[in-house]
């Protein structure tokens, strides 16, 4: 392994953005799959249509396309006003980062449109009449009932999404993210050893959906004490 | 900055032509993944250790990891190992069609036998007991009674699971293959035009994701007619 | 009681059963004669499933004794099937195969245990369906009859295998009450024909007309075992009494 011998580092630093994209597009899929469901759930058409169209167009095209309509497309947007005040600019983009991040939370967040609208859904009518039955205010049932009921229905198929997400990272290195896959391909430059280079970011992706993957186990352990018999 | 109406109905034929290269990545991969799929299942649920355990392993690092990585641990990593370019089935690894086959079949198949694991799994243990009642044997159980109630569980998951196989049929396009994602971004490295191209190729996708929906769905049709019709 | 006896089909001797380290079964002797009606009852969780269930090894026993027909139960596959295709059994949730239509949920298991041709099976099956007054229904789908239809199909699917004994798991308990008649009546014109029937139920009216014996089991043990009369109107246990008194106070 005296071929990896200097590139550890390299593979670090690409680790922490692999996990730096993880985290930023995470809360936007949240915050996409929370304002997709919102959209679907509500009585206003024209929202309950787009987010449709949402779901549709981003669970049904390949990510990499999504990636690089978001990535080029906004560079040729953002060269386009660039141009505007300042002629000689010839090319102006998104950061990959920032691109990359943007683009995997919207796709992800298209699933976890539908999951949260599941949830929502899946919560037993009985609980919340017998919460307002019991007096509670709209306000207090939907605080007390339907967000606790909620989070564990969406926990286990929001922990596959987590897993998508990270998985989705690499596709950035596509359009140059400095991540582990983009280290790999530099390191194979110089050493000309592609097996061993790649096998390492397959270790590091492996991790990480292991880490993952724990810490839904450990989340859903912890929402479901309440079934655990008791001793 | 205008969308180029001309320059789409010029591309969309071109990009038609790599449809075929699309749909084989699509069938071969996915029969012959799912073929890998029942042995993987038939191993997992054996009741042997030694059998199961190297399948939970594959089904672990083919879903902990990215596709992408998986697609250049083989396309770019394989041939540093004097073994593999010694092999027979080199004149198939060396190309980057046989590569992109043996990624998705490896990858489709770990996602697969978990589906039909968990179809396996969700019959009706009285429905087994049943059988066994009336005399019926271990294999005649797993044929007559477990296999169909078990296929009819798994489909709606496993038609999800061909078209996540669909959209990874895109990343083909990472190793030179010209299926339709290679030719639209070789069409837009020449007219940089990511709206006009990648949008079109992408309602491209939409329809082979709906037309695939649909064929599930007919099927699932045909095969729940058991089921009580709506009174 | 010698187990050899030619006219006794069931014969459990000492048995135990364990879930864990929960003791299911306690020390349970029990003959079942040819003929006989044996129903057993007993509050929730007296693990009278599971002692109808060791019958046909749908669970394992780990002590005693259990003999079916001269079989004796142990791991030996051959025995297994040797008693599984002497024994019925209908459960409480009928357990059709809910991808067959009645019909083949009635043919598979003489086409495949007892090796019928197509035409055998098919005849059989409609003979047992028309018994179960129902053979209008026979290329229906299981889930498209009411839950007292799928239940006496369950039954015509146990006697397709014509079997010397039939098992009774709780049969009627997840029927709706106007469904329970036509289930019961199946079962005393099977009674009347004279087969061998254990049955586990909290019907008391069937045990009073059907039995010739009653069972009461309480907490894995058999508390007491009697012609139903003496069961009913003279019950020896305080545990029977409180039972009856519970069961027959509404």
């Amino acid at each position: 392994m005296d071929a990896l011998d200097g590139w550890w580092d390299d593979y670090f630093w690409g680790s922490v953005v692999v996990a730096e994209v993880f985290v930023v597009a995470l809360i936007l899929t949240i915050l996409f799959g929370l304002i997709g469901a919102a959209a679907k759930l509500s009585g206003n058409r024209a929202a309950k249509a787009i987010a449709s169209g949402y779901t549709v167009v981003f669970r049904g095209t390949p990510e990499i396309l999504v990636l690089l309509l978001i990535y080029f497309g906004s560079a040729i947007t953002l060269t386009a006003i660039a141009q505007i005040f300042d002629p000689e600019i010839k090319f102006v983009d998104l950061p990959p980062f920032w691109a990359g991040s943007f683009a995997i939370a919207l796709i992800v967040g298209s699933y976890a449109t539908e999951t949260f609208r599941g949830a929502f859904l899946g919560v037993a009518p009985g609980q919340v009449e017998a919460a307002r039955a019991l007096g509670l205010s709209k306000l207090q049932t939907f605080v007390h009932v339907r967000i606790p009921a909620m989070w564990r229905l969406a926990l286990p198929p929001f922990g596959n999404h987590m897993l998508s997400l990270i998985k989705d990272t690499a596709l950035i290195a596509i359009i140059g993210l400095e991540e582990t896959l983009f280290v790999a391909a530099q390191a194979i430059g110089t050493t000309n050893k592609p097996f061993t280079m790649y096998i390492v970011v397959g270790a590091i992706y492996l991790g990480f959906s292991t880490i993952i993957t724990l810490a839904v186990m450990a989340l859903e352990k912890y929402a479901n004490r309440h079934l655990e018999i008791a001793r | 900055m205008s969308f180029d109406m001309a320059l789409i109905l010029d591309s969309i034929p071109k990009m038609l032509m790599g449809i075929g290269l699309t749909l084989q990545l699509l069938f071969l991969s996915a029969a012959l993944g799912l073929a890998l799929a029942i042995i993987l299942l038939l191993m997992r649920i054996s009741g042997r250790w030694y059998l199961a355990a190297p399948t939970m392993a594959y089904i672990y690092i083919f879903r902990g990891t990215p596709i992408l990585v998986q697609i250049f641990i083989i396309y770019y990593g394989l041939p540093q190992l004097e073994f593999v370019r010694d092999s027979i089935f080199w004149p198939i690894l060396r190309e980057p069609f046989g590569c992109a086959i043996l990624a998705l079949t490896l990858n489709t198949a770990a996602y697969v036998s978990e589906i039909l694991r968990g179809g396996v799994l969700g019959v009706d243990r009285g429905l087994k007991e049943a059988g066994a009642a009336l005399g019926l044997r271990a294999p005649h159980r797993f044929i007559y009674i477990t296999t169909p109630i078990a296929i009819r569980l798994a489909l709606p998951a496993y038609s999800n699971d061909v078209i996540s196989l669909m959209k990874s049929t895109a990343l083909a396009s990472t190793i030179t293959l010209l299926d339709m994602t290679g030719i639209a971004r070789t069409i837009v490295a020449e007219t940089y035009a990511p709206y006009e191209i990648f949008i079109s190729l992408m309602a491209i996708y939409l329809i082979l994701t709906w037309m695939i929906q649909r064929s599930f769905g007919w099927v699932e049709k045909r095969m729940s007619r058991h089921v009580r019709e709506e009174v | 009681m010698d187990s050899s006896n030619p006219v006794d089909i069931i014969h459990l001797e000492n048995v135990n059963k364990f879930f864990g380290t929960f003791q299911a079964l306690k020390n349970i002797n029990l003959t079942v004669r040819k003929g006989e009606r044996v129903v057993v009852c007993g509050p929730s969780g007296s693990c009278k499933s599971t002692l109808i269930r060791c019958i046909n090894r749908l669970e394992e026993h780990n002590s005693g004794t259990i003999t079916v027909n001269g079989h004796e139960l142990t791991d030996d596959v051959k025995n297994i099937d040797a008693v599984r295709r002497e024994v019925g059994m209908v459960f409480q949730d009928f357990n059709l195969f809910p991808h067959m239509t009645v019909v083949k949920n009635l043919m598979l298991a003489p086409k495949l245990v007892r090796k019928a041709s197509r035409s055998e099976a098919y005849e059989t099956a409609m003979r047992y369906l028309e018994r179960v007054k129902i053979p209008e229904q026979a290329d229906k789908y299981p889930s498209q009859l009411s839950g007292g239809q799928q239940q006496r199909v369950a039954i015509a699917r146990a006697l397709c295998m014509n079997p010397m004994v039939m098992l009774f798991d709780e049969p009627t308990s997840a029927l709706d009450p106007e469904m329970i008649a036509e289930v019961l009546d199946v079962m005393t014109d099977l009674a009347r024909e004279g087969m061998t029937m254990i049955c586990v139920t909290h019907e008391m009216g069937f045990a009073r007309s059907v039995a010739d014996n009653v069972v009461f089991m309480d907490e894995g043990e058999i508390v007491e075992m009697n012609p139903p009369r003496e069961f009913f109107d003279n019950p020896k246990s305080e545990r029977t009494r409180l039972f009856l008194s519970q069961v027959l106070s509404y």
